[in-house]
């Protein structure tokens, strides 16, 4: 497991190659996504069994635990909320 | 065009499957599978290493793991401490028709790779059993199916939850660049282990191919 990260940058490098990773998607296209960008039921491949690795990829790479209470729809809604949720995970 | 074949090889009382792909007497590689639905995720990208690994001279070598692929025992029966014996056998196995070979273990497949005679270690993007186990309970909370339909006994997903790699050496780590946490070289590529659908990567495997010849010759003296 990786050791915290050390910035507020460094989460969100990390985020976008975990989203394209786990949803199969172009880096190009995740490199565009900005706060406002709607993930959870916005995107096909974002599906439930996608949630589930989403999570575990972050928690390897980003050196978390994150509990399933953590976890609902309106973390995940958009790119902003997801990376606000991992960033306060791996930087405090 | 590489040859491909099936060999038998014998673990205690049993005996299970290893798929060869390049001349059997050539400087060998033991490729050891991740777990559960990753190794099914990643088998693509495995044999495409493995062709190319061929190509480079080598032989290339696959075990199923007990209780998996063309294995005759069903998960339910499988202790934790037979897929140790699976890779220390196998090795031997090949090591009667070569020399020791190099063992390239992925993901979980690096939690029991320890036991084997090699002549060195390779190990991409390895990983604890405890993050093997979240993720199995996550797939199947979200797929409705505990344990997403794979049904090991209790004391295996207790081993596994405990299981950590163990030092060996010499040892090679390789991450995917994408990844923060340290290795001995980071490779371009997507972490196809994730994928919902099965899928390779050409860039990958070249990637993979090229860095274990590389590491198999410098393993050589050992």
């Amino acid at each position: 497991m990786a050791t915290a990260p050390d910035d507020a940058d460094e989460v969100e490098n990390t985020l976008r190659a975990v989203l394209a990773d786990v949803l199969g998607l172009d880096p190009a296209r995740v490199a565009a996504f900005d706060e406002a960008t709607p993930l959870f039921g916005a995107l096909p491949e974002f599906d439930s069994m996608a949630v589930a690795g989403l999570l575990t990829e972050l928690e390897e790479r980003l050196g978390i635990l994150i509990e399933d209470h953590e976890v609902d729809a309106d973390m995940m809604e958009t790119f902003g909320a997801l990376l606000t949720f991992a960033r306060a995970k791996a930087l405090r | 065009m590489s040859e491909l074949a099936f060999e038998r090889f014998k673990v205690k009382d049993r005996e299970e499957w290893l798929m060869r792909i390049g001349r059997p007497h050539a400087p060998a590689i033991l490729f050891v599978p991740p777990l559960f639905e990753e190794m099914n995720r990643t088998r693509a990208l495995i044999v495409a290493a493995m062709r190319l690994a061929a190509k480079k001279g080598h032989c290339a070598w696959l075990l199923d793991l007990a209780g998996t692929g063309e294995s005759e025992r069903g998960l339910a029966g499988v202790a934790w401490d037979d897929w140790r014996h699976d890779v220390t056998a196998a090795a031997a196995h090949i090591a009667e028709k070569a020399k020791k070979p190099l063992i390239a273990s992925l993901r979980g497949g690096t939690l029991f790779d320890d036991a084997a005679k090699a002549r060195g270690w390779w190990r991409f993007a390895p990983v604890d059993g405890a993050a093997v186990t979240r993720d199995m309970v996550r797939s199947g909370l979200a797929g409705g199916v505990e344990w997403a339909g794979y049904a090991p006994s209790e004391g295996l997903k207790g081993a596994l939850e405990a299981a950590a790699p163990v030092q060996v050496a010499p040892l090679r780590i390789v991450r995917l660049a994408t990844d923060r946490a340290e290795a001995d070289i980071k490779l371009e590529g997507p972490a196809l282990w994730r994928r919902s659908e099965p899928g390779s990567s050409v860039e990958l495997a070249e990637a993979i191919a090229a860095d274990l010849s590389k590491w198999s010759r410098q393993c050589a003296g050992s």
